[in-house]
This record gives C-alpha cells, sequence and structure tokens, in this order.
C-alpha cells in the first residue's frame, strides 16, 4: 500500500503535537541544562547559568553516591522484573479461565493497591516490616525463621524495597496482560483441544506466543519503569539507611529540588535516558527477532 | 462454549493462590478503611484492631463540615473525564496508525514517543509550567487537561494491541473501498473494547488521584481538585491517621465506582467473526 | 459636551477610587493557612477596602509549588515560609529586603528571640519577619524514668547517658531514647553538636567539623546506638512513646497536643524538659516567617499585613487559635503564656536555641552530616574518620 500522508498525519498528528510541547520540547530543555552549572543562583536570572561542556558528566563519574544508586537501581530491576511477570501472569491466566469463580472480586482487589493512598500504604508497609511486632516477621517466625530488621538493616533494606515495587506493579500488571489474553480468540484453544493439547500445551503453544504484544509492552514499560526507581524508596527509606536504597531517581531528585542543582541533576537524566533507551532498544530488537 | 474439565485439587489450588494474592492487595486498602473510623486512641493499639471497638464518624464530620467539596469534586469530574475521553482517542488513533500504517520514519517517532517515556517527570515539571504560563494556560481547565492528554504509555498499549488484530480484516475492508476513518471507527474500536477499557481504568484513575500538578496550575483554591482540597484539609491534623485515611477514602471511592463500572467491559466477547465466516 | 465628558470622567475616577478594592494575595500552609482567614477577617474590618486572598498550600507540596512559583514568577504578594527554607529561596532573589519598610515601623529585630532572627538574615539584609517559632525539647515519661531511679528529667550528657542505659536494661524490646539514624537529620543532630561546643564553620567560615567538639557529639549520638540504647529499624513513636518502650524523645511544640491527641492514656505521666548540658544546653529554632515577594504591586499593603500578625495582641490570639508558639518575646509574659508549665520550658528553651547557618547549600550540608554520621551509627567509619570526610564534603559544598 501507498503512504497515504493525509491520514497518517491526521492519525498521528494530535497525539505528535501535545507531545512535543508537553514532553519532547521540555526534554530538549533539561539536556540542555546538563550541559550548564544552573543552580539555585540561576532560578530567576537563567543569565547566571555557564555553559560548562561535559563538566557535570565528569563529576558525575566520580561521584561515589552515583555508583551506589546505580548499583541498587539495577539491583531492583533485576530481581524485581521475572518476579514482578511470573506473578502477574499467573495471576491473569487464572483469571481468564472459565472455571474461575469470583472474578470480579479478584480483579477489584487487584485494581487497589493503584488507588490507594500512598501515604496509607507507606504506613501499613513501614508496619508489616517491624522487625519486633510487624506481620511478616511474625508470619516467619511461625516456621521457626528470626525475621530480619528489615528497613533498619543496608543489607535486607533493598529486598524490602523490592517488595514493596512488586506489590504495587502486580495488580496493575495483571489488568494489562488480562486485556491482551481477552484477544486471543476461542477458537485457537477449541481447535487445540480437539488435538488433545494439555493445558500446559496449550499456555506454551497459544497463550505465551499470543501474548507477545502485551509480553513486549510489560516488560519494556518495566524497564523503563524500574530503572526510574523512586516513590517506594522515597515512602519507605528516603534511600537509607547507608544509602542501601539510594536509586537513581531519588539520587536526582535530592540534587535537582532539594539542592536545586538543576544541572548536575540534568546530567543525571540524560545518563538514565541513554541507559534505558539502550535497554528498550534491546528489549525491542529481541521481540523483532523472535 | 464447553466447559473444560478440571480436577477439584486444580481448582482448590488455583482458588487459593488467588485469595493468597488478593488478601495481600486489600491488607493495606482495609486498614485505610478501618483507620477512617478510629478514634486517636485506637489506631495504634496492638495488635491491630481490624474492626474499631468505638467507631466512629468523627473524622468524616470534621472533614465534611470544615470545607465545601461540591467545587473540588466537580473539578476532579471534569479534568478526570476530559483527560480520558481526550487521551483515548487521540492515543488509540496514533496507536492505529503505528500497528498497521506503513510509511517512512514510522519505528523512529515511534521510538522518539517512548523515549518520552524514559526522562523522570520531575524534570519536565519546571520547563512545562513556563509553557503553559506562556500560552496562557494557568489557572485555566486546558492547563489541567492538556499535559495529561499526551501520554505515550497509552499510545504505546494501544499500538501493541491493535498490532494483534489480524490485517486480513483492515485489507478486506480496504479492498471494499472504506475509508481509513471508517476503519478506525467501525473495525478498530470496537475490537479494542479491552484495551480501551484498561487505558481508561489508568488514566482516568491516575488523573484523578493527581495531586502535584493541579496544585501548581491553580492560581486560586476554585481551581482545586478534590485531591488537593483533601490533602490540605487533611494536611492541618498532621499526623492524625484518622483524618487523613478518612480523606483518602473520599478521594479513592468514586474511582473505586468507576471501576466496577468499567470492569464490565473485561467480559470476554471478541469473536472475531469476521474472520470465521 | 467637553464639560459632560469632564464630569463623567470626575465621577468615573472617584466611582474607582472609593470603591476600588485592593486584593492581597497570601500563600500559606497545613494549619495556619486554614485558622489565618480568622485574622483576616479583622485585618480587613481594620483597613476597608482590601480584600485578602488567602490560598492554602499543603506543606507535602508547598516546596514544589513555591519552587515552580519563583521559576514562572507566578507569585502572591506575600507568604509564609519555613526558616530554612529562607536560605534556598531567598538566593533566587524573589524576597523583597524589608529593613527600610522597618525604619518607620514599630517592628525592630529586638521584638524577637535571637536564634529566630538569624533566620530572616540574609547576606547582611533582612528578607522576613518571624510569624511563629518553634524549638524542640526533651519529652519524657515522669512515671518510667522514676522506675530506673530518675525523679527529675535527665539534665546532663552523662544523665541522658546514664539513663538510657538503665532503661534500655528493663528487658528486650526497651530502649532509653529514639533518635533518628537515617534520612536527612542534620536538624535533629545539630544540638548535639551545638551542645558539645562544636560549630560547622568559624567567623572566618572556615569548616570546624574536625575540632574535638564535633567529634566528640558524633560519637555520643552514635554510642546510643552502639549500645543498643536507641532503636534502628520501625516502631512509631506515639506507640513506643505510650507503651514505654521508647520513653525518652526530642521534638517540637506540635507534639503537645499530639500526644495528649493520640495517647490520652498516658495524660499526667510525661513531661517537657530542656535539652541535655554538655557545655550548653542549646537546640534548634525553626517555625516561619513571613516575606514580602519583590514582583508584589502591593507592597505597602503586605507590610501592613505583617504588622498587623507581629503586633502582640494578634500574636496572641494566634496562639489560641492554633497554639503555635509566638516570635514576639513579649508576648511570652501574658498569663496565658506564662503560667502553662509546658510553655514555660519552651520559652525557657528558646532563649538557648540556634538555626543551623542560613547559606542556601545547608540542606546539601544536612545530608552530608546525616551521611557521614550514619555511617558512624553503622560502625562504618570512626567519628574522627567521619568528621574528616565530612569536612572534605562541606568545603566542596560551599566553594
Amino acid at each position: 500500500m501507498k503512504t497515504n500522508w493525509v491520514w497518517v498525519l491526521t492519525f498521528i498528528g494530535p497525539a505528535l503535537i501535545l507531545l512535543m510541547i508537553f514532553l519532547i520540547i521540555p526534554i530538549f530543555a533539561s539536556f540542555y541544562l546538563s550541559l550548564t552549572d544552573f543552580n539555585v543562583f540561576a532560578m530567576t536570572d537563567w543569565s547566571r547559568a555557564r555553559f560548562v561542556g561535559l563538566q557535570n558528566f565528569v563529576e558525575l563519574f566520580k561521584d561515589e553516591l552515583f555508583w551506589k544508586a546505580l548499583i541498587n537501581t539495577f539491583y531492583c530491576l533485576v530481581v524485581a522484573m521475572p518476579v514482578t511477570v511470573a506473578l502477574s501472569l499467573t495471576c491473569a491466566v487464572l483469571l481468564n479461565r472459565e472455571q474461575t469463580m469470583f472474578k470480579s472480586f479478584f480483579r477489584t482487589s487487584f485494581f487497589l493497591p493503584f488507588v490507594t493512598n500512598t501515604v496509607a500504604i507507606a504506613i501499613v508497609w513501614s508496619w508489616l516490616l517491624n522487625p519486633g511486632y510487624g506481620l511478616i516477621n511474625w508470619f516467619l517466625s511461625l516456621f521457626g525463621i528470626k525475621g530480619p530488621n528489615w528497613l533498619g538493616d543496608p543489607k535486607w533494606a533493598m529486598p524490602a524495597v523490592i517488595m514493596l515495587v512488586v506489590w504495587k506493579a502486580v495488580g496493575y500488571n495483571t489488568i494489562l496482560f488480562l486485556a491482551g489474553l481477552q484477544n486471543i480468540p476461542d477458537f485457537l484453544y477449541e481447535a487445540a483441544e480437539l488435538d488433545g493439547a494439555t493445558s500446559w500445551q496449550r499456555f506454551w503453544y497459544i497463550t505465551l506466543p499470543m501474548l507477545k504484544p502485551t509480553m513486549v509492552f510489560v516488560t519494556t514499560m518495566m524497564i523503563i519503569g524500574y530503572l526510574q526507581l523512586f516513590e517506594e524508596p522515597y515512602m519507605l527509606t528516603q534511600g537509607g539507611p547507608l544509602n542501601s536504597t539510594l536509586s537513581i531517581v531519588l539520587y536526582l531528585y535530592r540534587q535537582g529540588f532539594k539542592f536545586f542543582k538543576l544541572g548536575y541533576a540534568s546530567s543525571i537524566a540524560v545518563v538514565l535516558f541513554l541507559m534505558i533507551s539502550a535497554l528498550t532498544l534491546l528489549r525491542l530488537k529481541l521481540a523483532e527477532q523472535e | 462454549m464447553r466447559k473444560r474439565r478440571t480436577s477439584l485439587l486444580q481448582e482448590v489450588t488455583v482458588h487459593g493462590f488467588l485469595f493468597v494474592m488478593a488478601a495481600a492487595m486489600i491488607l493495606p486498602f482495609l486498614w485505610m478503611i478501618s483507620t477512617s473510623f478510629k478514634t486517636p486512641a485506637e489506631i495504634f493499639v496492638l495488635p491491630p484492631r481490624w474492626i474499631p471497638e468505638e467507631p466512629t464518624i468523627g473524622n468524616y464530620k470534621e472533614l465534611f463540615s470544615s470545607i465545601n467539596f461540591g467545587r473540588p469534586f466537580m473539578n476532579t469530574v471534569i479534568v478526570a473525564s476530559s483527560i480520558t475521553f481526550l487521551s483515548l482517542l487521540i492515543s488509540s488513533m496514533a496507536g492505529y496508525a503505528f500497528a498497521k500504517f506503513r510509511f517512512k520514519g514510522r519505528d523512529k517517532v515511534f521510538f522518539l514517543i517512548l523515549a518520552t517515556l524514559m526522562v523522570p517527570g520531575q524534570m519536565t515539571m519546571i520547563p512545562v509550567f513556563l509553557l503553559l504560563r506562556q500560552l496562557g494556560l494557568l489557572n485555566t481547565y486546558a492547563g489541567l487537561i492538556l499535559p495529561g492528554v499526551a501520554s505515550a504509555f497509552n499510545i504505546f498499549f494501544m499500538r501493541q494491541f491493535i498490532t494483534t488484530i489480524p490485517n486480513e480484516l483492515i485489507e478486506a475492508a480496504r479492498m471494499d473501498g472504506a475509508k481509513e476513518s471508517f476503519i478506525y471507527f467501525r473495525i478498530i474500536l470496537p475490537l479494542s473494547k479491552p484495551a480501551l477499557t484498561t487505558i481508561a481504568i489508568f488514566t482516568f484513575t491516575g488523573s484523578w488521584n493527581s495531586f502535584l500538578w493541579p496544585l501548581i496550575i491553580a492560581q486560586d483554591e476554585s481551581m482545586y481538585t478534590l485531591p488537593v482540597s483533601v490533602s490540605v484539609l487533611a494536611g492541618q491534623y498532621g499526623e492524625n491517621l484518622g483524618i487523613q485515611m478518612a480523606g483518602s477514602c473520599i478521594v479513592i471511592l468514586p474511582i473505586i465506582a468507576f471501576f466496577l463500572f468499567a470492569q464490565r467491559y473485561f467480559i470476554k466477547g471478541i469473536a472475531l467473526t469476521g474472520l470465521k465466516g | 459636551m467637553k464639560r459632560s465628558l469632564l464630569i463623567i470622567l470626575l465621577v468615573f475616577a472617584l466611582v474607582t477610587f472609593s470603591f476600588a478594592e485592593r486584593t492581597l494575595k497570601i500563600w500559606a500552609m497545613g494549619e495556619e493557612a486554614k485558622n489565618l482567614s480568622i485574622m483576616v477577617e479583622k485585618f480587613m474590618k481594620e483597613n476597608p477596602g482590601v480584600k485578602v486572598e488567602v490560598q492554602a498550600i499543603p506543606w507535602s507540596a508547598a516546596y514544589d509549588k513555591i519552587l515552580t512559583g519563583i521559576a514562572g514568577m507566578q507569585l502572591p504578594d506575600l507568604a509564609q515560609m519555613g526558616t530554612t527554607w529562607m536560605a534556598p529561596f531567598g538566593a533566587m532573589g524573589v524576597f523583597e529586603e524589608l529593613s527600610s519598610y522597618m525604619r518607620n515601623s514599630f517592628i525592630s529585630e529586638d521584638l524577637f528571640f535571637e536564634g529566630s532572627w538569624q533566620t530572616v538574615k540574609l547576606h547582611g539584609g533582612v528578607y522576613g519577619i518571624p510569624w511563629y517559632v518553634d524549638v524542640r525539647v526533651m519529652f519524657y515519661r515522669t512515671d518510667v524514668l522514676k522506675e530506673v531511679g530518675y525523679d527529675h528529667a535527665p539534665q546532663t550528657w552523662e544523665e541522658l547517658y546514664d539513663a538510657a542505659k538503665k532503661l534500655a536494661a528493663r528487658g528486650e524490646n526497651m530502649y532509653g531514647v529514639s533518635l533518628l539514624y537515617t534520612g536527612v537529620f542534620g536538624n535533629e543532630f545539630m544540638p548535639f553538636a551545638w551542645q558539645a561546643g562544636g560549630r560547622i564553620f568559624d567567623e572566618k567560615e572556615k569548616v570546624r567539623v574536625t575540632d574535638p567538639e564535633f567529634v566528640e557529639a558524633i560519637e555520643y549520638y552514635a554510642r546510643f546506638f552502639w549500645e543498643g540504647l536507641a532503636p534502628i529499624g520501625g516502631g512509631n513513636l506515639f506507640q513506643d512513646f505510650a507503651s514505654g518502650a521508647v520513653p525518652i524523645f526530642f521534638s517540637g511544640p506540635w507534639m503537645v497536643s499530639m500526644i495528649d491527641q493520640q495517647t490520652p492514656e498516658i495524660k499526667g505521666k510525661w513531661s517537657v524538659a530542656l535539652m541535655p548540658r554538655k557545655k550548653a544546653r542549646t537546640s534548634f529554632v525553626g517555625g516561619s516567617n513571613w516575606v514580602i515577594f519583590n514582583t508584589s504591586k502591593n507592597k505597602d499593603l503586605a507590610w501592613k499585613f505583617i504588622e498587623f500578625m507581629t503586633k502582640p495582641e494578634n500574636q496572641l490570639e494566634w496562639y489560641k487559635i492554633v497554639g503555635s508558639l509566638p516570635a514576639v518575646k513579649s508576648v511570652w509574659e501574658y498569663p496565658a503564656l506564662a503560667i502553662d508549665p509546658v510553655m514555660k520550658v519552651l520559652g525557657e528553651q528558646l532563649k538557648d536555641a540556634k538555626s543551623p547557618p542560613n547559606i542556601p547549600q545547608w540542606e546539601e550540608i544536612a545530608n552530608a552530616i546525616s551521611r557521614r554520621v550514619e555511617e558512624v551509627i553503622y560502625k562504618k567509619r570512626t567519628p574522627q574518620k567521619a568528621a574528616e570526610l565530612l569536612k572534605k564534603d562541606i568545603e566542596k559544598i560551599v566553594k
């Protein structure tokens, strides 16, 4: 088919214009900032920000805390992503079965972490994770395990943050998977059943391949989202103890909005952007090859 | 359609797993509701009481007596529904184009859109504020709505979903001489119901709860949305969790109602009959 | 024809001048914002033709609201400003310098507590007027301390340490005192440094955190954690205070009504006391100031409002409405404050209270302090080594 540019522009034009104004231009503006020493004194008088070239980046690579944040963030991604995918895909498949009862109830409860107020979440979680009388350690004690001092121990704080990350993401991704599953035509399953396929085979040879676009979407968004880890450590630990839960965006936020070093913060944003886009491209390339 | 046979053991395992997951999701929510009915003395009692011994509606009374929620509520309804409607429209249009049109630079433009998700929101806050001021949109509904409409997330999701719609359906319609607008409205939209429902839920919820942006755009209190008004009020009580939680409940109750309404569209119903025949 | 035109113009001018309402826009936060309407009513009654609009902003987002407001120059006439926010936002050059206004006014430096006045002074000028103050004191359980042989609050560093030791020895999950160990606790740690005689900068702006006094404060603070006298991880301040598990903590006046509200069962079993003494009993003073933005077209009116809020009778009324501590010293002599035992301690503590260096980099320094002290708490570094690293951090920050 020959490209009909009128239709192309009609369909993508509105989205493109809005994105241009509210995202693309502001992002370029902030990328430019990464080459300046924009700080508190330049906030009202931009002429005071000097062009410094790559100095922010040089400094960034010497910044001990930035490396710490980098490692922490990847730790979270590597652990949280497979766990989230496994749990939410399982939930979605189970909810999509004919025989499952109380579907509406389950769907609604999976939706709740998404709407529950963050203050409430933070309070409940710090209570759940309390070493002395929290629910989690009480549960572990039933098996004779002495639970760790979750938020007080630099070794255990990150696993605790990851638990909250996964908890918040599972319901949300379940709903996304569910939408994908809804689009797999029934006749495929019916045909497979006639051929005598087991339910495991049906999952492996029909569900997973048909779910590929959703899977690509979900995992790509997870790379993008988890590498921007911010809210969970901000709420639970503020990056502590001993900076063991300091994430890249938390560090960026601190530099930019607590210390007003917007130039330096922007250079963090640029590095983060480059890392995320490299990984995202890799993910999309892999998807094409499969 | 025939029901597949399953064993009792399998059903027990499946439902057991789902119940455990559901319990984990509901717990904080229940705690929030229960706390909103507690007096301060009862909040920190251990072990926690899920049902308050001396339930009180004092927290709600306090909130409703000191503020008129009418205006903020209407503001939120207007803003959240406009964002949802517009975003669904433009992102399904763009999603269709990216999934089914072939044009030069398609993947590059698409990746550019995707790239906007890779920069943390904090970085764009100030530039967008300055832009809106230049456009004269501060303190207006347009200023509250437009930045929320542009969603790369929604476009990406719609594109992925529309990819799974068989090309044969579209090609057949084009053969019959259907215009792209006809295909979009008569084929793509009806077949995308589960996806549209999903992003409608996410977009509506997200813009309903959105807090920082409405506060920054609003130059006086008449433009406040529900979460802003509630947090102004609840913030006054500092650590008084009862009132804080009552405030949260007021904000999210309408969303849960919306979800219960919207999830009807999750019902499996796409037979893709056009292909079978 | 000409005459009628003139008459019309005259009438028009008359109408405009007599009925023109001038609108004063104020940003205020939290509890202050809501209750401010009572004072605003009174102000408008005293000043006919003036309309005051208060925009209430939640504390949780006030920082971002002010920041974007400044970046876009969309600001009200005046605003409430947290004392630790004075320096960073002041450095952006949006506050009106107020010395010239003070020349023809009853408002002068000696009206206010010294520590509080420090927070309005930026690079030599006066950029705000104190509104209310807060100061950290020691909260303690009288009954629990009696159990371990203290019929008074610990008065010195030695007593506090000794009491904490005895309190922690009561059993498992029992502690002496609650101290912050993670997050940003520069404002919580600094009183200990001041008490020991330490300081961050000297008069020549040289960094002095490696002085023995400062190092001693780090060690004293960390020792409570090393020996299990202060809890790490979890717990709830109110709950642990009510149960007696952690019977001592340091906090500000807002805690008084909160303890009454949240844990009424311990009424009469707790009290407040001055900070413990090493060389001094210095505490941290905070609170809020009034600032006028230099973009305002109603600066005279804004100043009039500040004068109104500073008048002793109005400061007293404000104390009665929300219970925040008056910044004006003379108000403390009114019986409403003078006979209240808690207020007495707070008033006493205010006489020995400091604010951190009023420089825009304070937040960054506070972060560095927290990071290094935390490393000592977790025994990753010795106090001496941490102080040396902290010195380097701070020198780099202010460079």
